[in-house]
This record gives C-alpha cells, sequence and structure tokens, in this order.
C-alpha cells in the first residue's frame, strides 16, 4: 500500500512536470499540440493522485500501522467514520487531500476549455502545474506520507479534539476547495500579464471562478465558526486565532475582486488593480498554509511540527515576487483611463466597498503578524488577541455594512438623488423603528444599536430591490411559467448578490446580538441542587460514565426548567482519551430560533457528586448559520450558469425599476 | 404620467436634501463607529469587573482564548485571583502588572499603548485615512475624465429634455443586467 | 457572456514604454524590498518556538511563598531560605514527564543538599492522595509543598509543568528550565551561583542519575 501511494505520488509528480513544460511550450512557441497534451494530462493528473489518496485510505480503513501515519493518527479503536477522517487531520495526510483538490482544478479547467480555448489558456495551465509541482514535491519531498516503520500493535489514535465531533468532515474540505480554487484567477491573472493582453474573458472567467471559490470557502469559515462553537466548548464561534485570521483574508480580498471586477466589466478600467487582487488573494491563501503547517504562531490549528516551514515560505516568497513582480513591469500596458460619471453612482460605491475591505484585510495581517515583528526586532513578546481585533475591526465592518445597503440601491453611472431617496425611505424607517424598539426594550449600547439599524437597513433595503424586481416582472412577464421564477433566474446575477447581502445582514444581526447581548455564569453544583440562570432553573441531576473504545465519557445531566415548565435535559461532557492529559469537553447546546441555551462542563469532582459548569446564553446565534447559509445560496444563484451561445435575443424585458412600468419596448 | 412630471422638476431640487442626508448618515455612521472603536463600556458589578479584566489577558495555557473564556482550571485561578484583588482594593492595572511581572508582556491579551505597541493601535486609523485619500483622488481624478467627454458630446437637434431622459433610464435599465 | 467593454490591448510598444521605464524600476524595487521584508520577517518565526514564554523572573527577586509540606507538619518559607541556593520545582502526580525527570532532581538534591542547596517542590493543581501517594512510591527525600489556588505557580509565571527555578543566595532567579530537566542542566546551574568553598560534594552523582 505504501508503494502504490509512493509511486503513485512519483508518477503524479512526472505528469505535473511534463504538463508544465508542456504549456510552456505550447506558450512559447504557438504550438497548440502542445497545449493540448497540457490540457488532457490535467485528467491523467488527477486520476494518479486520486490513486495516492485512495491507497491512503485504503491503509487507513485496513489498520495498515506500517505506515507512519496512520500508526499516528489511527488505531483499531477508531470508528470508521474517523478512520476516513484521519486522511485529513495531520499534516501530511491533508497535504494529500490538497493536492487531490489542486489536481480536480486543473482537470476542471482543462474540462471547462475543451471546446474554446482562451488565448491565456496556456499560460494559465503552466501556472497551474507549477503550483502543482510544488505541492506535489512537497508531499513526496519532506513530508511523506507514506513513510513506514515496523508496525506498532496499535495506533496512537487522531488527535483527541479532532475526532469529537463529525464537523471535521466538510470543515478542511471545504476550506481546502475554498483556498486552492484560488489558485484558478491568479493563473489567469498571470497568463494575462504574460501574455500582454487581457480579453474580456478575462472578467467573465475570473469572475465566474472567483464567486464558485468564494462560496466554498464561506462554507469554510462558516463551518469552522460552527465547530468551533459546537465542539471547543468555549461559548464562542471565531477567537481571531491566527490561522482563522488567514483564513479570512483571501476571503476578504475575494470579496473586493468580486466586486471590483464589475467595474472592469463595465467601464474597461481597474485591470491592474483586479490583477493585483487576483494575485494578492492566492498570496494570502498561500500565507495560510504557511502559518498553518509552518508552525510559526500559536494556535489551536497548527499541526503538531512540521519541518517544512522554510519551503512553504520560499514559495511564498516566489508567488509575491513573482506575482507582483510582474505587475510591476508589465501591468503599464494594460492600464487604461478610469472614468465614472458621477460620486453618486455604483462604481463610486465599489470603490468604497474595495477601500473598506482591503483596509480590513491589512488590518488583520498586520494584527495577525505584529507579535512576529515586534519579536524580530526587539525581541519582546507581545500578544495581539481578541480585543484588539474587535476594535480595529468593527467601525470598518459597521461602514462595509452601510455601502452593502447603499449599494445595491444606487443606479449605474449617475442618478437622480431623488430616486436614491425614494428608495431608501423603506430601509431607513424599518431600521429607525428597530433601533427605537430596542432601545425602549433597555438597548444602551450605542454600538449594537448601530449595528441592529444597519444590518436591518441593509436587509431590508436588498430584499425590497428584490422584491420590487420580481414584482414589475410579475406583472409584465409571460405566462408560460411562474414570471417571477423566471426573472430570478434571468436576472441570477444581480438577485444572486442581492440574496447575499441579505444574508450578510442577518449574518450582522445575528453577531451582534450574540457579542453584546450574551450572558455567562460560572457554577458549581452539587447533585440534585439546583441554580437559576437567564430565567431558566437548572438542576445537576448526576454523572454518567461511558466507556466507549477510544475514549471514556464523563456524561453530566441538566435539567432544564422555565417557568415551572421542564424543558428537557442538557448533557454536556467531559472526554477523556489515553493520548491527552486533560480531557476535552464537549458542550450541550439547547438551539432555539432567538436565543441558545450553552452548557459545558469544566470540572467533576468526588465521583461526580460535585460538578463545575459553565452557562452561556447566546442570542440569535442560529441566525449566523442561516445568514451563511443565505449568503452561499446567493453565491450560487449567481455563478449558476447560463445556457451557451446566447445568440437569440432575450424572450422579456428586464425587470425594470420600481414604480416605473417598462418603457423600452423590446 | 407620473414620470414625465417628476422629469419635468428641476432635478436639482431633490439633490441637496439627498445629498445632506447621506452626509448626516455618514456622520452618525462614523461617530458611532468611533463610539465602538472606544470599547466596551466600563463594569459595575464585581463579577463584571473581574470579566473585564480578564478578558484583557491571555490564558498562558491555553491557545488564544482570555482568561475569562477559558474553562483551564488556570485561568479559573487566575480569575480568583483578580477577585481577590479587586477586593482588597488594588486598581486593574495594578493586578495587570502583577500577571505582567510573573508571565511577562505576552499575557496582555492586547499590546500595551505605550512605546512599540502604539504601532499597533495607531496603524490601522493610518491606514485607514491613507486609503481614503487615495481613493477621494482617484474618484475625482475618474469624474473630471468621465465629466469631460460628456460635455463635449454634442446631443442631437431636436432632442428634448424627457427624451434625454428616458434615453438616459433605457440605458440605464438595459446596463443593470448584461446578458 | 460578452459585455460592451472593448479587449484592453497592449498600446504600440513604444508609446509609454520609454517614459515609464524609470518608474516601473522603481515600483519593482518597491516589490523587491517588500517581499524580501517579509521573507525576513516571517524567517525569523520560523526559528522560534512559539509556545516558549521568557520569563520576566530572570535576574528579579525570586517571589516569597510561604506553603505548608503535604504532609502538614512544617512550613516552607523561602525568606527563611536567604543565603542558600534554592531550587524551586513545580510539579504534579498527574504530569507524566515530572515523573522523566525525577531521578535528576533526586541525584542533584543528593550531591548538593550538604552544600546546603535547598530543594522545593511545589504541587501544582493536584488532589492530596494522589500527590500523597506520588511520593511515597518515588521516594521523594526533599520538602514538597501545597499550593492551594496556585498564587505561587502564577507568582512564578508558571504555565506548563515541570518547571524548574534556581534562585541564588542573594534572592534572585538566575535560571529557569520549562520541561524535564536534566541531571547535567541542574549541575551547572546550581554550581553556577554556589559560593565558592561551600563544601561541594565532589566525584561520583549518585546511582541512577541520566
Amino acid at each position: 500500500m505504501d508503494r502504490l501511494g509512493r509511486y503513485a505520488l512519483l508518477l503524479a509528480l512526472a505528469l505535473a512536470v511534463w504538463g508544465l513544460l508542456a504549456a510552456v511550450v505550447g506558450l512559447r512557441r504557438q504550438r497548440p499540440l502542445a497545449v493540448e497534451s497540457a490540457r488532457t494530462t490535467a485528467y491523467a493528473l488527477l486520476a494518479v493522485v486520486a490513486a495516492a489518496n485512495g491507497a491512503m485510505l485504503a491503509a487507513l480503513l485496513s489498520d495498515d500501522f506500517t505506515l507512519r501515519y496512520v500508526a499516528q493518527n489511527s488505531s483499531r479503536a477508531t470508528p470508521t467514520f474517523f478512520k476516513v477522517l484521519a486522511l485529513w487531520s495531520a499534516d501530511d495526510g491533508s497535504l494529500l487531500l490538497w493536492n487531490l483538490v489542486l489536481a480536480g482544478y486543473l482537470a476542471a479547467v482543462a474540462f471547462r476549455f475543451r471546446r474554446y480555448r482562451p488565448e491565456a489558456l496556456p499560460g494559465a495551465l503552466a501556472v497551474m502545474y507549477a503550483v502543482a509541482v510544488f505541492y506535489l514535491l512537497m508531499v513526496s519531498g519532506p513530508s511523506e506520507p507514506f513513510a513506514t516503520l515496523a508496525a506498532p500493535p496499535d495506533g496512537r489514535g487522531p488527535t483527541p479534539l479532532l475526532q469529537n465531533h463529525p464537523l471535521m468532515a466538510v470543515h478542511p474540505p471545504f476550506l481546502y476547495l475554498g483556498f486552492v480554487g484560488l489558485t484558478v484567477p491568479f493563473a489567469f491573472a498571470i497568463a494575462g500579464l504574460v501574455s500582454d493582453g487581457l480579453s474580456d474573458r478575462w472578467v467573465a472567467l475570473t469572475r465566474r471562478w472567483t464567486l464558485a471559490v468564494w462560496c466554498f470557502l464561506t462554507v469554510g469559515l462558516l463551518l469552522g465558526a460552527l465547530w468551533s462553537y459546537s465542539v471547543l466548548g468555549w461559548g464562542g464561534y471565531w477567537a481571531w486565532d491566527p490561522v482563522e485570521n488567514a483564513a479570512l483574508l483571501p476571503w476578504l480580498v475575494a470579496t473586493a475582486l468580486l466586486h471590483s471586477v464589475m467595474l472592469q466589466e463595465r467601464r474597461g478600467m481597474l485591470a491592474v488593480w483586479n490583477l493585483s487582487l487576483a494575485v494578492g488573494a492566492f498570496a494570502l491563501a498561500t500565507f495560510g498554509t504557511f502559518l498553518t503547517r509552518g508552525n510559526v504562531l500559536l494556535s489551536v490549528h497548527t499541526y503538531a511540527t512540521s519541518a517544512v516551514g522554510p519551503m512553504y515560505l520560499g514559495f511564498l516568497v516566489l508567488v509575491l515576487a513573482g506575482g507582483f513582480g510582474l505587475i510591476a513591469t508589465r501591468a503599464w500596458r494594460l492600464r487604461a483611463p478610469g472614468r465614472i460619471d458621477a460620486v453618486l453612482s455604483r462604481e463610486a460605491s465599489f470603490v468604497g466597498n474595495n477601500l473598506l475591505l482591503l483596509t480590513l484585510t491589512f488590518v488583520v495581517l498586520l494584527g495577525t503578524v505584529f507579535p512576529l515583528a515586534v519579536e524580530a526586532t526587539s525581541g519582546r513578546q507581545v500578544t495581539v488577541g481578541g480585543p484588539y481585533f474587535r476594535r480595529t475591526t468593527v467601525p470598518l465592518l459597521l461602514l462595509l455594512l452601510f455601502l452593502a445597503g447603499v449599494g445595491p440601491l444606487l443606479p449605474w453611472r449617475s442618478g437622480s438623488a431623488g430616486r436614491l431617496t425614494r428608495r431608501l425611505r423603506l430601509p431607513l424607517g424599518a431600521s429607525a423603528a428597530l433601533v427605537l424598539a430596542l432601545a425602549a426594550g433597555g438597548l444602551r449600547n450605542p454600538a449594537a444599536a448601530a449595528a441592529f439599524g444597519l444590518a436591518t437597513f441593509v436587509g431590508v433595503a436588498n430584499l425590497a430591490e428584490i422584491g420590487a424586481g420580481l414584482r414589475v416582472a410579475v406583472r409584465t412577464g409571460s405566462r408560460r411559467r411562474p414570471a417571477a421564477l423566471g426573472a430570478l433566474l434571468r436576472g441570477r446575477r444581480r438577485y444572486g448578490g442581492l440574496l447575499v447581502h441579505v444574508g450578510l445582514a442577518l449574518a450582522a444581526l445575528a453577531i451582534t446580538a450574540s457579542s453584546t447581548l450574551a450572558r455567562q455564569t460560572d457554577l458549581t453544583l452539587s447533585r440534585g441542587a439546583t441554580a437559576g440562570f437567564a430565567g431558566y432553573t437548572l438542576r445537576y441531576e448526576g454523572l454518567r460514565t461511558l466507556r466507549q473504545p477510544q475514549r471514556t465519557v464523563l456524561v453530566t445531566d441538566v435539567g432544564v426548567a422555565k417557568d415551572g415548565r421542564d424543558l428537557g435535559r442538557m448533557s454536556p461532557s467531559l472526554n477523556l482519551y489515553p493520548s491527552a492529559s486533560e480531557p476535552i469537553g464537549t458542550p450541550s447546546i439547547r438551539t432555539s430560533p432567538l436565543r441558545d441555551l450553552y452548557a459545558s462542563v469544566v470540572g467533576v469532582e468526588q465521583e461526580g457528586e460535585r460538578a463545575t459548569f459553565r452557562f452561556f446564553l447566546n442570542p440569535g446565534v442560529t441566525w449566523l448559520w442561516v445568514g451563511g447559509a443565505v449568503m452561499v445560496l446567493g453565491g450560487l444563484l449567481a455563478v449558476w450558469p447560463t445556457r451557451r451561445h446566447p445568440a437569440a435575443p432575450r424572450p422579456a424585458a428586464p425587470p425594470a425599476r420600481r414604480r416605473e412600468p417598462a418603457v423600452v419596448d423590446r | 404620467m407620473a414620470d414625465q412630471a417628476a422629469a419635468s422638476r428641476p432635478a436639482r431640487a431633490w439633490a441637496r436634501p439627498a445629498v445632506g442626508l447621506a452626509v448626516v448618515l455618514l456622520v452618525a455612521l462614523g461617530a458611532l463607529a468611533a463610539v465602538a472603536a472606544r470599547g466596551p463600556a466600563p463594569a459595575s458589578t464585581p463579577a463584571e469587573r473581574v470579566h473585564a479584566i480578564a478578558t484583557g489577558l491571555r490564558c498562558p495555557v491555553c491557545r488564544d482564548l482570555s482568561v475569562a473564556d477559558s474553562p483551564a482550571p488556570l485561568a479559573q485561578q487566575m480569575r480568583s485571583q483578580i477577585a481577590e484583588g479587586l477586593a482588597a482594593g488594588k486598581s486593574p492595572e495594578a493586578i495587570r502588572l502583577e500577571f505582567v511581572a510573573a508571565y511577562g508582556e505576552s499575557v496582555l491579551l492586547v499590546p500595551a499603548r505605550r512605546g512599540v505597541g502604539l504601532v499597533a493601535w495607531v496603524a490601522p486609523a493610518l491606514l485607514l485615512a491613507g486609503g481614503v485619500l487615495a481613493a477621494v483622488l482617484a474618484v475625482r481624478r475618474w469624474r473630471a475624465r468621465g465629466a469631460a467627454p460628456a460635455a463635449s458630446t454634442p446631443s442631437a437637434p431636436g432632442t428634448s429634455r424627457a427624451d434625454k431622459v428616458l434615453l438616459e433610464r433605457a440605458l440605464a435599465r438595459f446596463e443593470e443586467d448584461p446578458p | 457572456m460578452m459585455t460592451g467593454g472593448a479587449r484592453t490591448e497592449a498600446p504600440p510598444a513604444g508609446a509609454a514604454g520609454g517614459q515609464g521605464r524609470p518608474r516601473r524600476a522603481l515600483l519593482l524595487g518597491a516589490v523587491v524590498a517588500a517581499v524580501a521584508l517579509a521573507a525576513w520577517l516571517l524567517s525569523t518565526g520560523l526559528q522560534r518556538d512559539p509556545t516558549a514564554i521568557r520569563s520576566p523572573l530572570l535576574g528579579r527577586p525570586a517571589p516569597d511563598f510561604a506553603l505548608r509540606t503535604l504532609d502538614g507538619d512544617r512550613t516552607v518559607r523561602l525568606g527563611d531560605l536567604r543565603g542558600r541556593v534554592v531550587v524551586v520545582n513545580f510539579w504534579a502526580s498527574w504530569c507524566a514527564e515530572c515523573r522523566v525527570e525525577h531521578p535528576a532532581l533526586s541525584a542533584a538534591w543528593n550531591r548538593f543538599r550538604d552544600a546546603g542547596v535547598m530543594l522545593v517542590g511545589v504541587d501544582f493543581q493536584d488532589d492530596h492522595p494522589s500527590a500523597l501517594a506520588y511520593l511515597a512510591g518515588t521516594g521523594t527525600g526533599w520538602p514538597v509543598v501545597a499550593d492551594p489556588g496556585s498564587r505561587t505557580a502564577l507568582a512564578y509565571g508558571v504555565y506548563g509543568i515541570p518547571e524548574t527555578f534556581v534562585i541564588g543566595p542573594d534572592g534572585r532567579v538566575t535560571a529557569k528550565h520549562v520541561g524535564p530537566v536534566t541531571y547535567d542542566q541542574l549541575v551547572r546551574e546550581i554550581t553556577r551561583v554556589l559560593p565558592e568553598g561551600s563544601g561541594r560534594q565532589p566525584g561520583a552523582p549518585a546511582a541512577g542519575s541520566p
């Protein structure tokens, strides 16, 4: 099994080198045959890398402890589900998965352009193959997932924290789909720079792929927050951990790119800026890889120990120097004079959007590397943690939220301010009403009030836009199929974007509520004792011990009642793994639409006669997941491909503005 | 039609209140953002005061959690030491300094505002200011370029103002949803 | 999905190239400088252990403590030990690595106790019966004290046991070691601060020391 894996990886490396050479030859010598060879090699590469992953999976499932990776990350007692997950729960194995995803994207690009060949294709393939060569080198060389040793009788088992929850199944794969996917816009950007031309297709290509990748990244980040909330037991979902920040940075830049690319699409401007964003997003994703695997900063995510930091750093330097160096020397050829018609226009709001998102990116990046910089220059050790990030990013996020509400209301080019005022009336009214209601209900925190108001403003504004467009379509559309659905699909770019903003508003509401209105308490209860918290009556009923093959679980049962009505039982637990010196806690969460009651058990004494708990009341957390899902849905709607060759004119008029019947008759 | 009536009213009549409204909103927003940047409100009950200090300290045995958030036993003991210190009348700063004397500066969850830590606090504001400056300059340059050719475009003879508005609206709608 | 924008083409080669060249060189230089700075910065990060916290106590007076021994019969006060070299070792019965360093501590204790060096074990976040059982099982000869509420551990900045502090005769901390300490390390740190002619026991260390 290890031989199969090792040879597969070497073969994959050879294929990637071949693909790189073929693509470069096809580019330099204008040989279509070479390009075609480079394209089809991608399919072979995917098959071979999949075989390598399959070999590792088979080794894990068959408890083949002659493989060092299996011995360190799995054991006989590990449930099958978590044996599969062990493929990506540690550095070496997850690198195998990374290579699989990269090969998958290469094959996807090859497949997508099997008939239509943009002239940037050879260059883009070359860049993607070069990246694949690096990661295949890493997995064949320093990382060595298929290293063997004298088989121990049993494996050590996965890190306890990583086998506690099934979310481990999806969080890394989606993150990888996002990070690795940023290679595609990067590759096309470099190809455009190298060949001195950016066709119109570059914008369409970049936008579609970046949007799909953005959807994956959003899902990955949401799952990470969900994992932090449901598994780690500290009551929150975002700790401003360096690796969390490193995953957020490419997402911020990708969001900026998605907006500013529309300016290039409509006005032909900001070409160089968009190229920089594409390079920057990929560079930040590579930086994230470096942080996670290079053991540079303290984080709950860093893989235990790894000796490959310098190689990742070298690759990062190459990406930065190559990408931005090319931009510095060649981008002048691609510049086009920018022009806009008015300050009160959507173009200007996109400028604001990019400004805020990039400032956010730099602030978070600064905070993440500041301890490193201080120690390197002065030898002192400082920490930059949650409070810093909250204080610096919240104002920027509030401003960004404002733009997400106003931007969609602003017309392209220029519009009369009167129209804008009319469209602002409903959202402003709704948000003012909410703020007044909250103030009447006792909210005294001005920042929270602002955030609630802004989130409502954004949600109502975007919903109103969707509604207005659909309403006109219903009035003027054909009767053959539901007019609203038809209009939704025809205008899916716009409606998808509006839906993402609605999801953002929901998420903002949830984040504001859970950050400012949460309550917590520490309670030590004897068996049978009760205590009150946030209107609930909590009774510690007792301790149960569950013995499982891979761990012992101490389950504490807490009865929950409210106003005398019994609401059931919560069961936070402590998991004792043989390989961990301290127990890992699993919280118990009682979810309801408006609030979460969250319990985690911190300590158990005297055989369960006394237990120490920490209870939280987290308002609104459910809406974070709902809002995130809506954001992803909106992204999927926007990216859904149209039928190719739209030669025939569109069957009906596009949705018109509110209260203005369709004047132009097509 | 209402549209033509609205079109004949000079557009400038709406402009000032709308722009004024936008300015007011932005100013209010900026003020609130400044309030948010100031940090959380001062605490009152003893538990809240312990919490306020604990949220500013890093739990030494955890990864990335504050002493307030961490369930670790050492964090619990730190919290009870903070409570004892507050009950004995020590100031929050003195309590923080005690922990710094034992664990070093890195136990503070955010850099102190003196010395090198000041860079971390000032830099975001500078970044934003620089970005705003660059954006404003860029937008003004683009606006100037955009206005120039528009001014030089001759309007066809006989085009009424209403026709022009209709044409503009049609163009805008067309651009709203590109194919 | 073609839109109305035109293809962004390269202008004729000579047009802006000549005037732009110095500016481009400047830009390239800026990029290279920025990347080099970033590379240097991140490479320093590779060379340090992110879990290590440098102790601010080195060279400073050791925090005083007055703690009862585990068997309860006396109180060990750091102030009373001024003038002697004191080694303070934080440990616990649940700590596997503490068992690893126990022989080294024992050997150092045997070698230096007659020279006046004092070794004090401080029990960290432990329960009494387990700690007593550990002591009985390993035959620990030096005084071991309990630290209720971990106040002393917090004062010493303990974050990952075993941790060992060496305190000189003047009461200042001269060395701190995180993780299991070896016999050689103990000998080196103790002899560094031991006053001359205090009757160090020369020669053979106790049997079983690493």
